[in-house]
Order: C-alpha cells, then structure tokens, then sequence
C-alpha cells in the first residue's frame, strides 16, 4: 500500500474517532451544560487501561504498566470505557453536587493536569513518560493482516463502532433522558423544582460522556499501538470543544461535520506537510492558532454550529393535530385563548384575549 | 411590629391544612429576610401571600419550594415534615411553583417545556430508552397528548413548536403556569402570577386559577393587585419584615383592625404603583 | 531540620510568585465574574516581553524589564477584554461561552509564543547572585527581592482598595456590578483599569517565575496557572485578602512536600489541599461563608 493511503486511512481513523469522542463531550457540554475541562483526561483512562489489559503481563516485558491482563480486543475496549465511568463517578462526586460552573472548570482542568502529572511521572502505573506502546493489534493475528492492511481494516472497525455508537447517542438524545438534560442546561433551578434531581441527571449525563471518551481513547491505542503522555496534553480537550462548536451544539450529525472540518482537515491533515526547514514544529503551532481563532469567529458569527441543533416538533411525536382556527400570526402580545381563536380567526392580529 | 399580634380568624381555617411552616428564619449576610414566617395554607382553596415590598415574600416561597434552604423552622406539606428539602424531592410530593421573572427553557421548543414536567418518565431511565423502546414512546405519546391539551387550555396551541426563548413576556408567563399543571401538582405556589400582563390576561389567568381550585388543587399565590385577590382568593395571609402579621379573609382583615386597615393601604398604593 | 528550613525558605518565594499572580487573577474575576482561563499566558506572555527587553534589545536589567514588560502585558490584557472578552461577556448570558474563549484565547497565546520563542528553555541575564542567612533561611538576594517586591504590590493593592476612591469603587462593583452602575460609578472604566491591573501583575508575577524558577518556556505560565487556582479556590474565589492567604498556604505546603515527599508530586500536593478545601469548605477557608 502507498504511502498515500496510508495517510487517507489514518485522516478516516481520526475522522470516526474524534465524531465518537465529540458525541461523548456534546452529552455533557452541549445537552446538559456541563463545562468538562477535563475532558481528555477520560479519554487517556480509556486508552490506558485498553492498552494494559491487552498487554501481557509486564513481568516479562520492558515496559511497567498495572493490569497486563491480555484480554482480547472488544472486550478490553468495553473495560476501558467503564474505567472511565468509574473516574467519572469519583470526579462526580468530588465535584459536581458543589460547584457552579466556572468553580467546576477550574477544578476540573486542575484535575486534568494532576492526572497528567501522575501518569507522566508515576511510571509503576502507565510507564511514565514513555508510555504504553508494543499493544498488540486486534485480529492482526487472527486475520493475517499486515502492518499495511491493519490500518484500513481498523479504520473500517472504528466507523462501524461509531454507527453503533451514533444509533444509541440519538436514541439518548431523542428520548426524555435528553430532554431533561437540556432542561438543566437551560436553567438547573427549574429543572430542580420539576421534581428533576439534578445532581443525579449530571451524573448520568457524565457517565454516557465518559464511556464515549473512554471506548475513543481505547481505539487511539488500539490503532496507533501506543500511547504516551505527549498525546493528551491538557489543551486537547480544547480540540474537542472545538469540533462541537464548529460543528454544532447539540446535533449529532453536526459533531461529525465538526470532526471532519477540525479533526482532519485541521488537525491531522497539516501534521502529514512537511516541516518547514530550521523551524522544527512551526506548522503545529500555527495550526493550534487557526483552531483558537476558527472558534471564536464561529461563537461569534454562528454559535448554533454549521448543523444547528434541531427543533423537535410536535408532529415528529406522532400524535393527532388538533384542529384550531389558529392559522393566523403569533401576535406580539398574547396568543388569543381557543375559544377567542375560533371567533377571531379572521383577523388574528387582534388577539390579546378581550 | 410584635405588638401588633397576630390576628386571629382561624374560625375559617380548615382543619387539614396542605401546607404548613412554623417560624421559618432566613437571613442574608445577617440581614434578616424572613424572620419567624408561620402560616397554614388550607387545603383546595386559593390562598393570598401580601405584604409590602421586603416582606419576605419570595424567599417564603424559595424556602417552601426548597430552591432555598431556612436557617431555622419547619416545613410540613399534608402531615409530612419536608424542612429543607432539596427542591426535586419537595416537588415530588406534588408541590410546584412558578417564578416571579418568568424562567422558561430557552432552548426547548413550548411543548418540550410541558413535558420536562411529568414525573416518573419511564424515558428517563437509560436503561428503558435502550431496551424498552415501545414503552417509552407509549408513554411519551401519552404526555404529548396531555401537553397539547394543556397548551390549548392556556392557549399556548399554537405556539408549540416555537423555542420558549422566543415568546413574550405575557405567553412566557402562561407557559410558566402550563408548565407546572403538566406536572399535576396537587399543590402550587404562584410568585407573583399577573405581575406584568395586561388587564384581559389578568383576567384570563384569574380564571385559569379558578379553574385550577375547582380540579382540587391547592394555590398559595404571592399578589400585589387587591382586586384580584378579593376576586379569587379565599384566604390571606399578610407577612412583614418577614414575620405573618395576619391571616384570615380579605374583608375580615380589613374590618378587623384598625392598624392593620392602614397597613393595608399602603399594599394598595403599592400595587397601584406597579 | 535544615532541610525543613530550605523548604520553607523556597516556600515563600513560591508564596510571592503565588500571591501576586493570585491577586492579580481575582482582582479581575471579582469585577467580571468570570474566570480568564489564559492567566497563565499572560503571565508567561509578560515574561517574555521582559525577556526580550532584557535579552534582546535595549538589553535592559532584569528589574527594569520586568516593569516595563509587565506594564505592556497591561495594556495588552486591556486590549484582549476590549477587542475579544467583553463582546463576548456582553453577548451571552451563559458563563461557559467566555470561559471558552478564554481558554481557547489561551490556546492562541500559547502557541503564538511557541511560534515565536520556540520550545527552548530560555533564561534571564542576571548579575551574580548572593547566598544570605536570614535567620534559619537560607536565600539568595534576588529571592528576596522578590519577596519585596510581592510584599509591597499587596500592601500596595491592600492601600489601593481601602483608600482610593478607585479602590472603593472597585469593591462596591465585585459586590453588585449593576447597583454599582446606578450609582454613578463608571463601570467601563474600571473594568478597563482592572485589566491593566490584572495584566501587569500577571506580567511581573510571570517574569518573578522566570526568575525563581531560573528558567521561562512558553508552557511555564500554563502550568503554575493551575497551581493558582488552588491558591484561589482554597482562600475563596474573589477575595483579594483569600488570595493572599491561599497563596501563602499553597506555597508553604508545595514546597515543603517537595521536599519531603518528591518534587514530581509537587502540583499533587497543592491538588489534594484544594480537593480537600472543597469537600470540607466550598466557600474557601477565608472567605465569609455564603458568598461562593
């Protein structure tokens, strides 16, 4: 295979991956309002622990890593996304119940930091700095496939996981569970005096993110065979953040658009140029530029995203119309009582309900 | 304002009130807000909170709403003591409330507000949404059909599919009332229901309230406009500087005492001002 | 036992660094009510315009660069609310949309300086330094001026705030900006004076890091910001005096667990501290409960 598609296959990968990881980010941030600045560190737990139960024992390697389980390829992925719940009901439970939003933001992008510092340093648990690498590629074995032959496959593997996952997100999304969630984004008092409980509504919304950060970092190590701490930098959450915005808040289809316009025309498409002569890692930064302002010039010119978020009509509920000579405009003030409806129906403007 | 007493007329009071507080304390930064509130709200009958300006009115109903914790006093609803309940679990025993600035979900379409509101969703469980599929649009159906007759009760109908964020202030406040009759409430606070609206929809919401009495719900609403709660109301009750200075029936309380005839003159001007 | 001393020794410089950093973080956050995620930027921003005076052109010493410098990431700071932060604020009610653009203003910011500076570790051009005994510490004589110079920027902020008008003016918008507009106080001017403020000091307390710490990347600023936070959350966020004072606690406490657990760990321990003040006090430990 030429290097070319090579190059086509990873973009696709990443394409996929980032659309799974911008759902995950979306149920949080864009349903329910939850400013999860600590995003990517879901995602690294994913990965590491996938990575580590699919490894052999470390005993016998010359990595350092806990678990080395050596568990086979979906199941490892699944586990990775539960460890991720799990961190997520710890940070739930430190946090949410207390803090309002910006006190949250500043906590969790602390705590985003910490867990970079503890796995960059505390090499017992995830090798430290060096990081997982050497993980074994699911089915390579099985299906006789090449390092070439690997990467398409996988990136086929990634898109049908997404399907699956994108089919659930709308179900959530569609269903009262998503509704509720909007309701506490749009105003948490409200939704508290509906009889919602609040606190366990977040929690909810955290854990369905966190396993969708968990199972994308799983498939990133999963696909690349490593991962090191280099690769979750605190400031990566910001491109998830980003893939939402550009794409849309709220809208499913536009994560995907999103993903495609940051991740890999953005992201990963510039990092395949190559580096301009005596300025080694330029291209990057520049990149991370464009990004920073893409995003405000989007809040700013279109905050509803290239795909807005839908309006959920009453007839998409498959109910009967009711018939009311209502046809008329909705006037300024009040909108006229039934009754006044049918009597008015000729002049609607007059509403107020004399 | 001690040496005033409390004014009783508990003669007209009914023995099983839905709502009760004893001596309900809330102070901010040491100021007191309400200091001492105690009052009984009988049960299916539409009971008015007054008072002036500062009295406490609000953060009476922010504390028996739960959206605000007391600093001392208690709290029963039926025979159940809910002191310092968070809000959710005071609403699930079936009180609701609306807000005084009118809080609608923005970003919700009209008939998406309504059906945030029923309880015990079946489509609140992730795992019914993933597994129970039918059942869940069953029920939902269900509540979509309700809502659209609420909506068309408040004549909010056509207004369904427009976003909350996008009404004015008087279907806002109309969509605050729905809102909380979607959840069957068994009781309702009402924070200042008519502030704001023009005359005919003081009327139409007058009745909606009366309408609401005669399905058996209980309503205890903050109201400036004396008209409207000699109209509708069959209770008072008068608080200031956070203490009840009176309760009993409108024109009781304005035969009753001389002191407290002039202090109710002062809620007039008060109104008419507004 | 010395051991002990060096570490609280380090501890108050790192508490200098803090304090006048932390200051200058609620300080602005008192008077927008929003956190500005790209502090950090700003302070290593600042640093580097020290550094350029001090290294690059003019070569100036290190002292007078750093005011010039920091005054420039004042004007600066002034620059970024006007063109980007405040018509954003103004525009959406909801918090979360400015404190994204801050942190994606920090992004920008960050990989500017990257872009330009490169990831190389830089250092200040400073005179020989000199190694005191101050009563068990043990400190060099730059340390000191550093600890000088924060003593008199809080003493200098304390004065501000309790005397001038400006000062006075300042609190009564942190407490309610909108009573505060109807009583006559020009809001626009000082929000734009408390970013210069803010902004300058995140300027001096950037390049007073560079020098501490011997060493400035642009990454620096990112990584102490984080270390402020827990500074601020612990004395409570918007108290300038909790500021002060979670900054001494946190320097203390980072510095001695370096010396006594493992400098790696050093972020950890100022984690934990502001984990457990959250648990036990989410107001802060300074601040008069109820105002969180």
């Amino acid at each position: 295979m030429s290097g070319i598609w090579y190059y086509v296959f990873t973009l696709i990968f990443f394409l996929f991956d980032y659309f799974i990881l911008a759902m995950g980010l979306n149920i949080q941030y864009g349903e329910t309002g939850i400013l999860n600045f600590a995003y990517i560190g879901f995602v690294a737990i994913g990965a590491y622990v996938t990575g580590a139960l699919s490894l052999p024992n470390s005993a016998g390697t010359a990595q350092h890593y806990i678990l080395g389980l050596g568990l086979p390829f979906p199941v490892n992925l699944l586990l990775g996304g539960l460890a991720a719940c799990v961190f997520a009901v710890v940070v739930a439970l430190m946090t949410l119940r207390r803090l309002r939003t910006d006190y949250l933001a500043m906590v969790l992008i602390s705590l985003s930091l910490v867990l970079y510092d503890v796995c960059n340093n505390f090499v017992p648990l995830f090798n430290g700095a060096d990081g997982l690498y050497n993980v074994p590629e699911p089915f390579a074995g099985a299906l006789h496939l090449t390092t070439n032959s690997f990467i398409p496959f996988f990136a086929a593997v990634t898109g049908a996981i997404a399907l699956i996952m994108w089919l659930v997100m709308s179900r959530i999304t569609r269903s009262p569970i998503g509704r509720t969630f909007r309701a506490i984004r749009d105003d948490d008092v409200v939704a508290a005096a509906l009889g919602k409980d609040v606190f366990r509504q977040q929690l909810k919304s955290m854990l369905i993110g966190s396993f969708y950060a968990g199972i994308g970092g799983g498939l990133i190590i999963q696909f690349s065979g490593s991962f090191n701490p280099t690769a979750w930098l605190p400031g990566e959450t910001f491109v998830v953040f980003a893939v939402i915005i550009v794409g849309g808040v709220g809208n499913n289809i536009g994560l995907l658009v999103g993903s495609l316009l940051v991740e890999t025309l953005l992201v990963h498409l510039p990092a395949f140029l190559p580096a301009i002569p005596g300025h080694p890692g330029l291209i990057e930064y520049f990149d991370a530029v464009v990004i920073g302002v893409l995003l405000m010039v989007m809040l700013w010119f279109r905050p509803q995203g290239a795909v807005p978020e839908r309006v959920r009509r009453a007839s998409s509920f498959g109910v009967r119309e009711r018939l009311l000579g209502d046809s008329g405009a909705v006037s300024d003030d009040i909108a006229p009582s039934p009754q006044l409806a049918i009597e008015s129906a000729a002049g609607p403007g007059d509403g107020g309900g004399q | 304002m001690s040496e005033l007493g409390v004014l009783d007329s508990m003669d007209t009071l009914e023995q099983n009130a839905a709502l009760r507080c004893e001596a309900i304390v809330k102070a901010f930064q040491g100021v007191h807000a309400v200091n001492g509130a105690a009052f009984e709200v009988p049960k299916g009958q539409i009971t008015a909170l007054i008072g002036p300006n500062g009295a406490g009115k609000t953060t009476v109903v922010n504390i028996l709403s739960g959206s605000m914790t007391c600093d001392s006093g208690r709290e029963f609803i039926g025979a159940t003591e809910v002191t310092n309940w968070p809000s959710h679990r005071i609403a699930r025993l079936g009180l609701m409330r609306t807000f005084q600035l009118s809080r609608e979900l923005g970003g919700l379409t009209v008939l998406e507000n309504l059906l945030v509101a029923p309880g015990h969703q079946a489509g609140e469980f992730l795992f019914n949404v993933l597994f129970r599929p039918s059942l869940v649009r069953r029920q939902e159906r269900e509540h979509v059909e309700r809502a659209l007759d609420v909506l068309d009760t408040y004549g909010l109908y056509r207004l369904r599919d427009n976003r909350a964020s996008e009404l004015s202030g008087g279907q806002k406040k109309l969509l605050e009332i729905s809102r909380a009759v979607m959840a069957s409430p068994e009781i309702l606070l009402l924070d200042e229901p008519m502030a704001g609206v023009n005359p005919a929809l003081i009327e139409r919401i007058g009745g909606y309230i009366l309408d609401l009495k005669r399905d058996g719900v209980t309503v205890l609403m903050i109201e400036h406009n004396l008209n409207v709660v000699e109209q509708i109301c069959d209770h008072v009750i008068v608080l200031a500087e956070g203490r009840t200075l009176a309760t009993g029936r409108l024109s009781e309380l304005r035969e009753n005492a001389e002191v407290v005839r002039a202090y109710l003159g002062e809620v007039i001007d008060a109104s008419t001002k507004h | 036992m010395q051991l002990f001393w060096l570490s609280v020794g380090f501890g108050l410089v790192t508490a200098s660094v803090l304090a006048i950093s932390a200051v200058g973080l609620s300080l602005q956050f008192g008077i927008t009510n929003y956190i500005n995620f790209a502090y950090g930027d700003f302070m290593a921003l600042g640093a580097f315009f020290s550094y350029v005076l001090n290294n690059e052109v003019l070569h100036l010493n290190i002292w007078f660069a750093l005011v010039i410098g920091s005054f420039g990431m004042g004007v600066l700071a002034v620059l970024f609310n006007r063109l980007i932060l405040s018509p954003f604020a103004r525009r959406f009610n909801k918090t979360f949309y400015v404190l994204i653009v801050t942190f994606g203003l920090s992004l920008i910011l960050l990989n500017l300086e990257y872009s330009i500076w490169g990831a190389d570790v830089r250092f200040f051009k400073m005179p020989i330094d000199r190694v005191l005994h101050i009563g068990p510490l043990l400190l060099t004589k730059d340390q000191l001026i550093v600890m000088a110079i924060a003593i008199m920027l809080m003493l200098g902020v304390h004065a501000m705030l309790k005397t001038t008008r400006l000062g006075k003016s300042m609190r009564a918008m942190s407490d309610n900006t909108t009573l505060a507009m109807t009583s006559g106080i020009d809001t626009k001017r000082i929000t734009t004076i408390t970013w210069f403020l803010s902004g300058t000091l995140a300027g001096i307390s950037g390049t007073v890091l560079g020098i501490t710490e011997g060493n400035l990347t642009p990454a620096s600023g990112e990584l102490f910001l984080f270390v402020i936070f827990a500074a601020v959350i612990v004395g409570g966020v918007g108290s300038i005096y909790g500021a002060m004072a979670g900054a001494v606690l946190i320097g203390l406490a980072t510095e001695i667990s370096a010396a006594f657990i493992n400098p790696a760990y050093k972020l950890d321990t100022a984690f934990v501290i502001l984990i457990l003040t959250l648990l036990i006090r989410p107001s802060g430990l300074f601040a008069r409960p109820g105002r969180a």
